[in-house]
């Protein structure tokens, strides 16, 4: 075993450039060459290159003036150097799924959601398939002109409406409703209009005699219909507990018949307005006006899902988005920070009057008074099961029977499918429009988000953004810190396979390396810091050694908030420590350093989400523009213990903001070796208390800490090693926002345990 | 009297190291290698033992890097 292996060992690693995930362009002729990002040298099979042949692509003359190449099977890519790259990106944007971001070579997929959405926009088939071919180097394979007509031949056929509170499915095809109402699922959700009548075996006549009135013949309905943007339709009525069965049946993998959901909120004349403008100085910068211009294409209002990096203004385009329909407005956050921000948002930009906005959190139960109005609460609060007080019972109750013009999503990405169907079911809305950053869901659940909420109507592309000055250019490094020889030895033992995270966590030189970073950030740039820990034992333990304030799950939310104004105002506080509290939505502006010391196992958004905390632009804006004073205004390092299970989640984290079109600098000799004795730590016999303090610690302490919020799947199952922290057993880690401890009920379901278990002595008692 | 043993000589880095000290302490006494820990980066073993060192090393290294699926 010669040196060399070491660095053999490491050398996959030094890969994970901003190189296009997949393709790479290896000459004019259309012949792309499929090398393996991850030529991993362990594996030889792997290195072999899978190569396609595309010489059958026809090149057109001018090729090298048109931007993309569009290959048969959906894959598009696109080169960010063409002249046209602008026009062509937010073609592309509109109809295909981005895969991969880098800086000069895009790469799309185009997918029957892609198209759905891209149909949804106001875009026709024969549109796609005229421009694409323009853009195209190549002249379009037949298969993607196929797949495009395929999978847009039936959208926009079927409408969703909500009229006083009652779901009606809408087409100016009755042929189109009969095909609907063959399926099962879909005529069971029904709910005919004459009850007397109603015998099954008349759907589909009776499907033609719901023509509204006022038809003379069939065909010529339709022409008004195609004249007049579907003034009159045909249309039944579906039971509102059923409709997210009846979208999902009608999605492209069942019955191919997507339902475009869209509010025509200048003629609602059933709902009160609601009196509020964007105030003047609240201007919205290109690309949210351009995701605003996707909402409201054709002066109605679409469902779906806005994609901007945290940190670009997402706010402000669902406070716009409000503003435009002027109606009664609900708007979900994932906890009471949050609905404090949100409040805050839309009074400042605004004209609401404060007595129409109110917030319904378990510590602040607003009233809202007023035909119409704003109400920020809780997905908690919202889809809440159990029982209630009086006074948010109530509350609860308005928002049951009111007819939101808007649903406003914050986050949406983190709100399990689950919760997301309770809130459906119990708010009626005409419009839902939800907001993330980051649309990944390692338990892959992300498509149910196409019928739930609707599809993606805009995503930005955040290399774009940080060109032009609107959110940070940040740096990001992974630092590599050596396990030391006494840390790495327990962390091989078999017994201590449930404490390796709070080993490699714990491993003094990474203790040294956030030492020295902040300390370098505070002192010589006056930076704000943030420093992120999933473990509690690390938050803790750090927190404490370099007496920093530390905000974790069961601090109360008044603390939290103090330690919050302290950070943003004093100049003595620069540095707080987060555990996963902070991932979301907690609006820190100040902040430019994170540090991440621990992490929730390989999820790739949780990474995205704490990148976010720092990409709010600072400084002014010229000097962010490229070729401004500084290259880069903010830093975010992952502090890695090599040779661990931490290597491989922090590449898998990293995946999707390599996607996004950042890459990952390697530092390896974090702390400087002259810093020596500077730095805690130094001494063997301090690393050895550091250690046994680690292997002692209660199990409840190294674990991952659980939030009530929790539920990214597939990333937990790995990591999840140990039982959570004990405030999160007692109630109060997460549960702060809910109305009732969990104490009461968990006493009475312990009565009923499995007879089996029961100890002998006692199961002849009550056998 | 000089008294020889064959072996073979390992140079690696501290966490390496410790990881085929752990190897070798999970063997039967009987199958133990290492004839002698010179300090924390360098040691003597069994002249044998190379092939089934690296393919665990190996394995354990897989275990910790992540492979974007295709």
């Amino acid at each position: 075993m010669a040196g060399g292996d070491g660095d053999r060992h490491r050398a996959p690693k030094r890969h994970k450039s901003s190189t296009p995930s997949k393709a790479a362009l290896v000459d004019e002729s259309a012949e792309f060459d499929y090398a393996d990002d991850f030529d991993d040298d362990a594996h030889d099979a792997d290195t072999e290159v899978k190569k396609r042949d595309f010489t059958k692509l026809e090149l057109k003359v001018d090729h090298a003036s048109r931007p993309l190449w569009a290959c048969a099977d959906g894959r598009i890519f696109l080169e960010t150097f063409s002249p046209l790259y602008k026009q062509a990106y937010d073609f592309l944007i509109a109809i295909a799924e981005p895969v991969c971001r880098p800086e000069s070579m895009h790469e799309y997929n185009l997918t029957p959601h892609s198209l759905y959405a891209a149909v949804s926009v106001g875009l026709e088939t024969s549109t796609i398939i005229s421009v694409l071919s323009k853009l195209s180097k190549t002249k379009l394979p037949r298969e993607i002109i196929d797949f495009i007509h395929g999978s847009t031949a039936n959208y926009g056929k079927v409408k969703l409406v909500l009229k006083k509170n009652r779901y009606f499915v809408e087409s100016p095809f009755p042929e189109v409703l009969s095909t609907l109402l063959r399926d099962e699922v879909i005529s069971r959700a029904r709910i005919s209009p004459e009850d007397s009548l109603g015998a099954p075996s008349f759907t589909v006549s009776k499907t033609s005699g719901q023509i509204a009135s006022g038809h003379e013949d069939l065909l010529n309905g339709m022409e008004i219909a195609a004249a007049t943007e579907d003034k009159e339709t045909h249309s039944f009525e579906i039971d509102p507990s059923q409709v997210e069965n009846v979208k999902q049946r009608c999605l492209p993998n069942a019955l191919n018949y997507p339902m475009l959901e869209e509010y025509d909120f200048r003629n609602d004349t059933v709902n009160p307005d609601l009196d509020m403008e964007l105030k003047p100085q609240a201007r919205p910068r290109p690309y949210q006006e351009k995701s605003l211009s996707k909402m409201f294409g054709n002066g109605r209002a679409r469902s779906g899902i806005i994609v901007l990096p945290c940190g670009a203004g997402k706010s402000l385009v669902g406070v716009s988005a409000a503003c435009r329909i002027k109606k009664s407005c609900l708007c979900l956050a994932t906890n009471a920070v949050s609905v404090d921000q949100w409040a805050f948002q839309f009074k400042l930009w605004s004209t609401i009057k404060d007595e129409n906005i109110s917030r319904f959190t378990s510590d602040n139960k607003e009233k809202f008074t007023g035909m119409a109005g704003v109400v920020v609460t809780t997905y908690n609060m919202v889809a809440f099961g159990g029982k209630r007080s009086e006074d948010s019972e109530k509350i609860i109750e308005e928002i049951r029977n009111r007819e939101w013009g808007l649903l406003l999503m914050d986050e949406v990405h983190v709100v399990p499918a689950h919760m997301f169907r309770k809130v459906i079911s119990i708010t009626k809305s005409h419009c839902k429009l939800g907001l993330t950053a980051t649309l990944v869901r390692e338990d892959e659940r992300i498509t149910d988000l196409n019928f739930l909420i609707g599809p993606k109507l805009y995503e930005a592309n955040w290399l774009d953004l940080v060109k032009g000055g609107f959110i940070a250019n940040v740096q990001c490094a992974e630092v590599w810190c050596p396990m030391t020889k006494e840390f790495f030895a327990e962390y091989l033992k078999k017994e201590n396979s449930k404490k390796k995270q709070v080993l490699y966590v714990m491993n003094p030189n990474k203790f040294r390396a956030c030492e020295f970073l902040i300390r370098f950030h505070e002192q010589q740039r006056g930076d704000k810091i943030i420093v992120f820990a999933d473990n509690l034992f690390a938050l803790t333990t750090y927190a404490m050694k370099l007496r920093k304030p530390m905000i974790f799950g069961a601090t109360s939310h008044a603390e939290r908030t103090r330690i919050l104004y302290q950070f943003k105002n004093s100049p003595e506080v620069n540095t707080i420590f987060l555990s996963k509290v902070g991932d979301n939505s907690i609006d820190i502006p100040e902040a430019n350093v994170i540090i991440q010391i621990s992490s929730h196992a390989g999820s790739r958004r949780q990474e995205a989400q704490r990148l976010g905390r720092i990409l709010r632009a600072k400084g002014k804006h010229q000097d962010r523009m490229a070729g401004g004073k500084e290259e880069y205004n903010a830093f975010f390092y992952s502090l890695v213990s090599t040779d661990t299970q931490e290597m491989y989640y922090s590449t898998k984290r990293q995946q999707f903001l390599i996607d996004q079109g950042y890459s990952f600098k390697v530092i390896t000799s974090l702390p400087p070796a002259e810093e020596g004795p500077n730095l805690s730590y130094y001494t063997l016999d301090e690393q050895l208390e550091l250690l046994s303090m680690a292997l002692n610690a209660g199990d409840d302490m190294i674990g991952v800490e659980r939030l009530e919020e929790d539920s990214d799947g597939k990333a937990l199952i790995r990591a999840r090693r140990s039982a959570g922290s004990m405030s999160a057993f007692s109630g109060a880690g997460g549960m702060v926002y809910m109305e009732y401890s969990t104490g009461k009920g968990k006493g009475v379901q312990k009565k009923h345990k499995d007879p089996s278990k029961r100890h002998h002595l006692f199961k002849k008692r009550y056998a | 009297m000089v008294n020889a043993i064959k072996g073979l000589f390992i140079s690696c880095d501290v966490p390496m190291a410790q990881f085929i000290v752990n190897l070798n302490a999970s063997m039967p006494p009987s199958e133990r290698f290492i004839v002698h820990m010179l300090d924390p980066t360098n040691m003597f073993v069994q002249p044998h033992v190379a092939h089934m060192i690296r393919s665990k090393i190996g394995e354990f290294r897989d275990q910790n890097s992540y492979e974007k699926p295709q």
